[in-house]
């Protein structure tokens, strides 16, 4: 009977907060909180981020004797895309897996934080995580091949929408798919598709008729037509469609995820 | 119950084995009975890693060529020619480190340690039946290579010993690898990085002439180059000439690789 006289000593809360106050609030905790999550791994995603993008940058030199100027451009021009991905859509669902498989995966569903708040300071740090990438894999390019980039403010949305679709892609891949095995494994295929099999890389007439045609649903090479297209003033794709398909991506991704966030178990 | 226990017959104490079993006899039946368990243990992977190394294999294979905008014949060689190479590397340099370090983490390493054979023989053991494994998912990468690209292969009786050696290598530089650094995710960082530098950086689907000077010393020490000259020479005529040097290059490696894994395992914890 003591401690029901203890426990009615404590004050019950005086109402929940809400507002745009307290989700700035949240959103700042949570940036925090992923930023000491990412902290563990940052040598390692460093390590990765440069050989992909530097990597690929100064490989692709010795698959010609001569390179082409175009085959260098395209892939100075793709690269930054897969700098922009390589966290939100392949690291962030590998972590979300592990944390399933280790168990803290529903501890991290239970803190008091509204799940968009949370899903926006995850997409804010998978865009800080890109962008110095970027940049260096550009600068890096433009020293070893001397191109011709001429870049306009229409970057800014593409950069925004490319790293944003594919963290909610990712952030569906890992929360709506239940099995963390399934996860690891279809992200582990996304490494794969992004850097061989969607025309990143590489002019789209260089593939198979029937993969280009697959290509034009899928996100990857739109998304690569936004970022090429504010890179240099090469004519390609209407870039209207690229930002149109590449929405409905990370609108659709972004509900499942909610979906599945949201529903209870 | 009394009745029960009355009835067996009492046993004498426990006598200890006179000497200690040793000798060539003792070794191969060491070598036989590890075979069994081994595979026991790795026949459920088999036909995850033959699905996986024509995946790598035949999927870079197929990538490769997509990244120049005309594949001339002579590309179209060198790029099925490599199908061997681009699925053995990642079987040796990333599957078996990573079984090893399964096994760290599962125990099953120290267990296969403390049975009572001789530790040479359970390295035999495990170097051969990877080795077999690696077998069909290279086999298979290539055929799908020659039938994208529809080049004409001449096959040598050289294609032998340059498969088998190139496969023993791998799998015992990947494990003796993954035995001398006792930090598993030491282990798993170093293979991942490896690999993508190897598959970008190294002359394998492209003319070793097209490296910058440098690169070209550094690949006549590192053995992927080795790798693949050795099974051109055995698929093709006239693309790989002089590969004497290749073949030592890549005994040398072998070499290396087992003694790492025999200091290791020879010494006590």
């Amino acid at each position: 009977m003591a401690s029901s006289d203890a426990a009615a000593l404590i004050p019950p809360f005086a109402g929940v907060e809400r507002g745009l106050g307290r989700s700035l609030r949240d959103y700042l905790s949570m940036l925090r909180w992923h930023l000491a999550g990412i902290r563990l791994w940052i040598m390692l995603l460093s390590a990765v981020q440069v050989l992909a993008g530097v990597g690929f940058v100064l490989g692709i030199s010795l698959f010609f004797r001569h390179i082409p100027t175009s085959a260098a451009l395209f892939v100075s021009t793709g690269v930054p895309v897969i700098n922009l991905l390589l966290v939100g859509l392949v690291f962030g669902p590998q972590v979300v897996a592990m944390q399933k498989n280790a168990g803290n995966y529903e501890y991290t569903r239970t803190l008091p934080v509204n799940r968009a708040v949370n899903a926006a300071a995850w997409a804010t740090v998978c865009l800080a995580a890109g962008l110095p990438a970027m940049v260096i894999s550009l600068v890096v390019a433009e020293l070893r091949y001397g191109l011709d980039l001429q870049i306009s403010p229409m970057i800014v949305p593409a950069v925004l929408l490319t790293s944003f679709a594919g963290t909610m892609i990712g952030y569906a891949i890992a929360h709506a798919i239940g099995n963390p095995m399934a996860t690891q494994l279809i992200s582990q295929l996304i490494v794969f598709v992004i850097f061989g099999f969607a025309p990143i890389l590489y002019p789209i007439s260089q593939m198979p008729g029937w993969l280009a045609t697959l290509n034009w649903w899928f996100p990857f090479r739109q998304m690569a037509v936004m970022v090429r297209a504010a890179l240099t003033p090469m004519p390609g794709s209407p870039v209207g469609t690229a930002y149109l398909v590449v929405g409905v991506w990370a609108v659709v991704s972004a509900g499942l995820a909610a979906w599945a966030l949201g529903r209870r178990q | 119950m009394t009745a029960a226990v009355a009835a067996t017959e009492p046993l004498g104490p426990l006598e200890p084995r006179r000497g200690l079993r040793s000798g060539f006899p003792y070794w191969v039946e060491s070598l036989r009975c590890m075979f069994r368990y081994d595979w026991g243990r790795l026949r459920q992977w088999v036909p995850m890693t033959v699905v996986i190394q024509t995946c790598m294999g035949a999927g870079m294979v197929l990538m490769y060529g997509f990244f120049y905008p005309q594949i001339t014949p002579e590309r179209a060689l060198f790029i099925a020619t490599g199908a061997p190479t681009l699925s053995l590397i990642p079987l040796g340099f990333v599957m078996v480190p990573n079984g090893v370090m399964q096994e760290k983490l599962g125990g099953t390493f120290d267990y296969v340690w403390s049975l009572p054979v001789r530790r040479s023989a359970q390295i035999a053991s495990t170097f051969t039946l990877y080795t077999l494994m690696a077998l069909p998912g290279t086999v298979l990468a290539l055929l799908v290579a020659t039938w994208r690209y529809g080049v004409h292969l001449s096959v040598s009786p050289l294609l032998l010993p340059a498969v088998l050696l190139c496969a023993v290598m791998a799998v015992t530089v990947g494990y003796g690898m993954a035995l001398l650094i006792p930090n598993p995710l030491v282990t798993n960082v170093i293979v991942n990085a490896l690999i993508f530098v190897v598959l970008l950086f190294s002359p394998i689907v492209y003319p070793a002439s097209q490296l910058p000077g440098w690169l070209f010393d550094v690949h006549r020490v590192l053995p992927f180059e080795s790798m693949a000259q050795v099974m051109r020479a055995g698929l093709s005529t006239g693309l790989a000439t002089d590969v004497g040097l290749s073949f030592a290059v890549l005994g040398a490696w072998t070499l290396a690789g087992c003694a790492a894994a025999a200091w290791v395992v020879g010494r006590r914890h």
